[in-house]
């Protein structure tokens, strides 16, 4: 049974602008939530929204410049308001290698899917389609502009 | 029967090593099913029945013996919903690629 996702993007770019896409509150609403609110740290519990697909908490596990950046959420979730660490969550993380000058390599697991009760499996279910089609109309967006 | 159920039948390592031991497609008896599994008899047979609940696994009487058989179709529901995240995530990527890339080209 797979308990962990894993996949991976080479990425034109240094490590140190990707890092900032994905651990700075201003930059990463450009890409993955629309909103976030609260403090974009170690050890807060930021929620992240989705606009109308609703807003979920998010627990800052750990980041470490410029290559590690974690979080812990109810996969899927997006209406999960309350302390993440209180439910059974999952695992996300993001890991930034340098190919060369320039170009680095971005790695993202989540792990933890076989700890997740049935309850919570279902509604992740549910909201999960929400969420991808939230993604798509984000990334449309994203190519009608350029 | 949803995902959920499946992926509770298979949270147990008994129940996955079993999993395990039908995964080449060849269906065991109860009892090869139930060897070295450090319970007893009886407890192995209580987790084949989870798996059984779940469609994970499914019994065929053969003569005296009981062949488990696993049921491949429940498990490709398992593989679709992770097969889901896994795109989900790939999107998620891809949009970070063109932000980052967008930033850098300015």
């Amino acid at each position: 049974m797979q308990n962990v996702i894993e996949r991976e993007i080479t990425i034109n770019a240094t490590k140190e602008r990707i890092y900032d896409a994905i651990a700075n509150p201003e930059k990463v609403v450009q890409w993955f939530p629309e909103t976030l609110e609260g403090k974009y740290e170690v050890g807060e519990q930021p929620v992240i929204g989705f606009g109308e697909h609703g807003k979920g908490t998010i627990y800052i596990a750990d980041a470490q410049p410029y290559h590690y950046f974690s979080y812990r959420w109810v996969p899927g979730a997006n209406h999960f308001l309350g302390d993440v660490l209180s439910v059974p969550n999952t695992l996300v993380e993001f890991r930034i290698k340098e190919l060369s000058e320039g170009q680095c390599k971005v790695i993202l697991t989540e792990s933890g899917f076989a700890d997740l009760p049935v309850e919570v499996m279902e509604e992740s279910f549910k909201q999960n389609s929400g969420g991808w089609d939230f993604m798509m109309n984000r990334l449309q967006e994203y190519f009608n502009e350029n | 029967m949803t995902e959920a159920d499946i992926y509770k039948a298979l949270g147990d390592p008994i129940r996955l090593e079993m999993v395990r031991r039908l995964a080449n497609g060849a269906p065991h008896t109860i009892g090869e099913l139930s060897q070295d599994l450090g319970v007893s008899r009886q407890g192995a047979r209580k987790q084949l029945q989870v798996l059984v609940a779940a469609d994970v696994v499914y019994l065929k009487q053969q003569g005296r013996e009981t062949q488990v058989s696993l049921d491949t179709r429940t498990l490709q529901v398992a593989r679709k919903f992770i097969a889901k995240l896994e795109q989900q995530w790939d999107a998620r990527l891809t949009a970070l690629k063109n932000i980052v890339e967008k930033d850098a080209g300015e």
